[in-house]
């Protein structure tokens, strides 16, 4: 019994929720979030139509800015990918975050020794680095859960923040630290090591059609392939699957294998694609707002894709934003938070209704 | 039983889910101290009602009267205040709280646990009523029997004056049984009205008068002492009964499986005695026993996905012991798990995808390095027609399934593993009368065949009706292995209770 | 350099400074442990200790009040678990999910507030710091005293939290309801009392000690706001609920190991030995990784926990 059954109504689950019932709940969701992120910016001294009008032309305001926005949705897809592969199979990895800096840090580790080489040697080394260091890192959050029972969620932000602090120690004073320089970074990495700008006069880069392809796999990984059968049984019921004989350490492993693989690959597009150095400055933040992406995205690939794009917009969109009308940038992630709160609100309440039942005195 | 108001009465009670009516104007009344059986099928709408009188559910019309006064039911709290009191059909205790912490839990005012005044009136009625309970033992260490007791008196404790029990005896033995049907005389020798819900014979014939559900109708009311069991049946199910035909299978004794030794790894207990087991070919072996008493583990063992404390298990002189279990599947064993929406399907999968399940990286359904989404599509179409599943197509998610055409797709998958050996857990628990024919004719097509069957059930009579042999578990282990038509009901539940019977050796 | 460790009164300052240090996460995560006692899993506290912290600064920076500050940091942790709460309990949200979100916003919702609040980020104004209240008498005793009897307010009330949280969780009859809620919800509900309320309850009031723990941070240790200033003390708190087997006592003596790396940490920075700064900062966390791998399993967690109660279902 809820407290609101004393004034009348019950909340009862919904046997089946119609897609037109989903899309109310969410539209209404959506309006109410953009209803209070209209406050934040009013708190902030800004008139909110005009905010975001600065938001949207510095998203989209010209090829230039649009091209931009791409830029920084590649990451988001990564990242987006990896969480949405975990949490469909229900497998908690909130460590893409500590995956990105894993790839990152594993695909400098395996390229800085072949500076001279050709772009044909360091791209695709550079790339598995990447792959392999994500995978690896997300690989030990699975192996502490199979063998020790350790709750991925946990392990997984336990591990975000020690990478913080390995990444430091490799670079301030460390091995990798730029001669000379007083910046936790390392020198700006060899020019056949760049993941090469798709056009002139934009920095979108290498990384973006690798993000798409990306999708385009896991797509067909999830929907089509007896891999994909097992992480949507596992997101539905692993016991049953378990039952059937089939190995579920390995599905553990493997899925959070491929999760880190997704993530660590943002790590190379961010250093290779976009700083030129190896800094935390460029691989921060990716993983938690990938989660944001991969629920909007509903764990589904393109979904996701759209989804980080919309981020993209909104990261992109902000510098303009605080320019124009002196909203602090850091609003959009306040922004991000409220969308994902009112999604998730707005998604479960739709699958609810609200009954009336009579009460006698 | 005219002159003082009924303690109970029910006038035109409907209550609908959706377009499917589950309680269809129900008019009853029960008077004080009146033991009235509700009788009828699975799906034939007495849980609806019940859970409607203790304010779980609120029908759409109807009106409830308590003692003559008119009472509107919207949550247990309003039930609990009109004196009814509830016994589930699962236990509802919380295991490792004690006895007594289970009983004044959610009672009371105030910060101050007064455990001393909860344990004094808890004595005195647990002595009204003969009934023997440590306060002090945490539940998860009570048997069955005993946490039976305890729903009584938490239902007591609040006061009850119309107890509605719901299927209690399903998990008691048949000596168990006996004891709840004296403390209920005891019960109802006090006043209070006692309504029991079941659908086994011998103990409705214990009642005064019984009430017989059909598809959420009301079909009668009548005294126990004016009307027998043949006719109850009839009208339980609306149609005479046929019992199962067995018959024999003509046998060729080569042995199946060979089990030696074997003690389990149980989930609550330790160091059974060790199992010896032979099966052959076209051989039915029924387990009886109450649930937990090592039924699961001699299962999943044998299907290898537990691991035994010591012991071989051999099929057609092949050792499988320990699995693992996707080989001892290739070997020809299936395995129905009893509790199906937990063990045994994802039910977020189409009812073609739960088939193929554990089977997925078959290559008949791959075309490539993908999976062949026509073949499966195909699969499912077959089983769904063969085993007469409910439902719109083979894309249906198996979550909108009921519980017997849920148990069918488990069927359909499991029966094509199943070349050799088929390990059934309580296939028939909570379906229909109608599925529960279907199936048990189904196992006996299949040990027709040459497969051999091990089949748990705690109804002992579907037991007796389907087996060549019936052994009995108890704490882990075989406390008796019996021809069929060399034991009784009786025997068995003694030796389900754990009494050792020379007689029956 | 052990022996400069082993001396006495680097030791008293060591054991000081755990107490001291260990204020904020105890705080937290006895109200995490009672969230969870009632079946609710609350994967928000980083983001609400962070909230805390940050309110406790405004409002202690704007009137001048350290309690003022305190309040308000009660005020935003109680706000932001009832959020949490709504979505959970009443929608039925997945609790892991949305302990995230409760995170991110915490995370965003205080930075763009503190660039907004003040126009300079970079020159934030400092506030005074709650003062050491010595315990009259027993601060006289020696070794004992310095370290249990010269600490400030918040970290006596956070040590007197410990027996009464056990005394309301065992002794109480709301105590008694509050885990029959995590352990068999369906148990009280059929008894017709409301699971919900007394869930909401529960984590709400995780909520205010999160967001009083967090104020410590900033009223009592930093004298002003710094993004991400609670650095995974949050997810400690939990890690430590976990760790402590869901027992006051043992939640109370895991915090204390925790704080005691950290004040070991500072220690050692102190004396200056040449061991890299980054690893003994992520020693705790290492620690925490390997605490649970090596605690026995399911010990003691409520057996509902993480699973939201409703009644058609199971």
């Amino acid at each position: 019994m809820t407290q609101i059954e004393h004034l009348g109504w019950r909340i009862e689950t919904r046997a089946e929720v119609t897609a037109r019932q989903r899309a109310q709940g969410l539209t209404l969701a959506m309006a109410a979030a953009l209803i209070l992120c209209s406050f934040l910016f009013l708190a902030a001294g800004a008139n909110p139509f005009a905010a975001f009008a600065a938001l949207l032309k510095g998203a989209f305001g010209s090829w230039r800015t649009a091209t931009e926005t791409l830029v920084k949705a590649t990451p988001l897809i990564f990242t987006g990918l990896a969480a949405a592969v975990a949490f469909r199979a229900r497998l908690w990895n909130i460590g893409a975050e500590g995956q990105v800096f894993a790839g990152a840090i594993v695909a400098y580790w395996c390229q800085h020794g072949l500076a001279g080489q050709p772009p044909a040697v360091q791209l695709p080394v550079v790339i598995a680095g990447a792959m392999i260091g994500g995978a690896l890192y997300a690989g030990l959050a699975g192996l502490l859960k199979t063998a020790c029972r350790v709750d991925e969620v946990i392990s997984t932000v336990m591990l975000n923040y020690i990478i913080v602090y390995a990444l430091s120690m490799l670079l301030l004073k460390g091995p990798w630290s730029e001669s000379g320089g007083f910046f936790e970074q390392t020198a700006k990495v060899d020019p056949g090591s760049i993941l090469p700008a798709l056009f002139s006069g934009s920095r979108l880069h290498l990384g973006f059609p690798i993000a798409l392809v990306a999708a385009f796999l896991l797509q067909v990984i999830i929907a089509r392939t007896p891999l994909g059968f097992e992480i949507r049984a596992a997101g539905s019921n692993l016991r049953a699957l378990e039952v059937q004989g089939t190995n579920t350490t390995r599905i553990i492993l493997v899925v959070m294998m491929l999760s880190g693989l997704m993530a660590g690959l943002a790590g190379a597009s961010e250093v290779y694609g976009v700083h030129y150095r190896l800094k935390a400055g460029a691989v921060a933040g990716y993983g938690y707002s990938g989660i944001v992406v991969a629920i909007l995205g509903q764990f589904r690939p393109w979904r996701v894709v759209a989804a980080a794009i919309l981020f993209g917009a909104l990261v992109n969109g902000a510098t303009f934003m605080q320019i124009k009308t002196g909203v602090p940038s850091a609003l959009i992630y306040a922004i991000e938070a409220i969308i994902l709160l009112f999604y998730l609100g707005g998604w479960a309440a739709s699958g609810l209704r609200l009954r009336r039942i009579a009460r006698a005195r | 039983m005219t002159e003082a108001p009924a303690r109970l009465e029910i006038r035109n009670l409907t209550k609908r889910f959706g377009a499917f009516t589950a309680n269809d104007a129900i008019s009853l009344q029960i008077a004080p101290g009146e033991l009235h059986c509700l009788l009828g099928e699975n799906g034939a709408g007495k849980s609806t009602l019940s859970a409607c009188l203790f304010g779980l559910l609120q029908p759409e019309a109807g009106e409830v009267l308590v003692d003559g006064r008119p009472l509107k039911l919207t949550s247990p709290a309003d039930a609990i205040a009109a004196g009814i009191g509830m016994v589930h059909q699962h236990f509802v205790l919380v295991p490792a709280f004690t006895v007594l912490e289970n009983i004044v839990v959610g009672t009371g005012q105030g910060w101050r646990l007064d455990a001393m005044a909860a344990g004094v009136r808890i004595a005195e009625i647990c002595r009204r009523f003969g009934l023997a309970l440590d306060l002090k033992r945490r539940v998860s260490q009570l048997s069955v029997g005993e946490k039976q007791w305890v729903e009584i008196v938490k239902a007591l404790y609040l006061g009850a004056r119309l107890l509605i029990l719901d299927e209690p005896t399903a998990v008691l033995t048949p000596q168990e049984s006996e004891r709840l049907f004296s403390i209920i005389r005891q019960l109802t020798a006090t006043g209070i009205s006692v309504i029991l819900i079941t659908h086994k014979m011998n103990e409705v014939l214990q009642s005064d008068r019984v009430t017989v559900l059909r598809r959420g109708k009301l079909i009668t009311t009548v005294r126990t002492a004016e009307t027998g069991r043949d006719a109850l049946s009839e009208m339980m199910v609306g149609r005479s009964i046929r019992p199962v035909a067995a018959g024999q299978a003509a046998r060729d004794r080569t042995p199946v499986l060979k089990v030696a030794g074997l003690r389990l790894a149980l989930t609550r207990g330790q160091n059974p005695q060790p199992i010896d087991l032979s099966l052959g070919r076209g051989e039915i072996l029924g387990i009886a026993g109450i649930a937990g008493n090592g039924q699961d583990e001699l299962l999943e063992t044998i299907a290898g996905l537990r691991r035994a404390e010591a012991g071989t298990i051999d099929m057609d002189g092949q050792t499988i012991s320990g699995g693992p279990a996707q080989e001892v599947a290739a070997l020809g064993v299936g395995y129905v798990p009893s509790d199906r929406f937990r063990d045994g399907l994802v039910p977020g999968f189409s009812i073609a995808e739960n088939l193929i399940l554990g089977a997925h990286w078959q290559r008949q359904w791959r075309q490539g390095p993908l999976l062949d989404t026509a073949a499966i599509r195909g699969r499912g179409a077959t089983a769904i027609a063969e085993f007469g599943v409910a439902a719109t197509g083979p894309d249906m998610r198996c979550a909108r399934l009921s519980g017997g055409n849920a148990q069918k797709v488990i069927l359909a998958r499991e029966f094509q593993k199943a070349r050799r050996l088929l390990l059934c857990n309580q296939p028939t628990r909570g379906v229909d009368i109608g599925a529960t024919e279907m199936i048990h004719g189904e196992l006996l097509r299949k040990r027709d065949t040459g497969c051999a069957i091990i089949l748990v059930s705690e109804e002992i009579d579907d037991l007796l009706a389907l087996c060549d042999r019936i052994a009995v578990m108890f704490r882990g282990a075989f406390a008796g292995v019996f021809d069929r038509d060399k034991t009784s009901v009786a025997t068995i539940g003694r030796l389900m209770a754990g009494q050792t019977d020379e007689a029956a050796a | 350099m052990l022996a400069e460790l082993l001396n006495t009164s680097v030791m008293v300052s060591i054991l000081a400074a755990t107490i001291r240090i260990a204020t904020p996460v105890l705080l937290a995560a006895l109200g995490e442990l009672v969230a969870e006692r009632g079946g609710v899993y609350n994967m928000g506290v980083e983001g609400t200790m962070l909230m805390g912290a940050f309110t406790a600064y405004l409002a202690a920076a704007h009137t001048g009040s350290l309690w003022a500050g305190a309040a308000a940091a009660m005020l935003t942790g109680g706000l932001m678990s009832l959020t949490f709460a709504f979505l959970v309990i009443t929608l039925k949200v997945e609790q892991i999910v949305t302990g995230l979100a409760i995170n991110l916003l915490g995370s965003g919702l205080s930075v763009f507030w503190l660039r907004a609040a003040f126009a300079d980020a970079g020159q934030t104004p400092t506030i005074a710091l709650f003062g050491t209240a010595p315990v009259p008498v027993l601060h006289a005793i020696p070794y004992l005293g310095p370290v249990l009897f010269e600490q400030k307010l918040l970290t006596y009330l956070a040590l007197l939290a410990v027996p009464s949280v056990w005394v309301f969780l065992f002794r109480s009859r709301p105590g008694l309801d509050l885990r029959c809620c995590g352990e068999n919800p369906k148990a009280l509900d059929v008894k017709g009392i409301s699971v919900a309320a007394r869930q909401y309850g529960a984590v709400v009031f995780g909520g205010i000690m999160a967001g009083l723990g967090g104020s410590f941070l900033t009223l009592a240790t930093s004298a002003r706001f710094v993004p991400e200033i609670t650095n995974g003390r949050g997810w400690l708190a939990i890690v430590i609920v976990i760790a402590g087997m869901w027992r006051p006592v043992p939640v109370l003596l895991a915090t204390l190991a925790f704080s005691f790396l950290d004040a070991l940490q500072l220690q050692i920075q102190g004396i200056g030995i040449a061991i890299p700064y980054q690893l003994l900062l992520a020693m705790p966390y290492v620690f925490a990784i390997l605490a649970l791998a090596v605690r026995r399993a399911h010990s003691g967690a409520p057996e509902r926990l993480g699973i939201p109660y409703s009644r058609d279902g199971s």
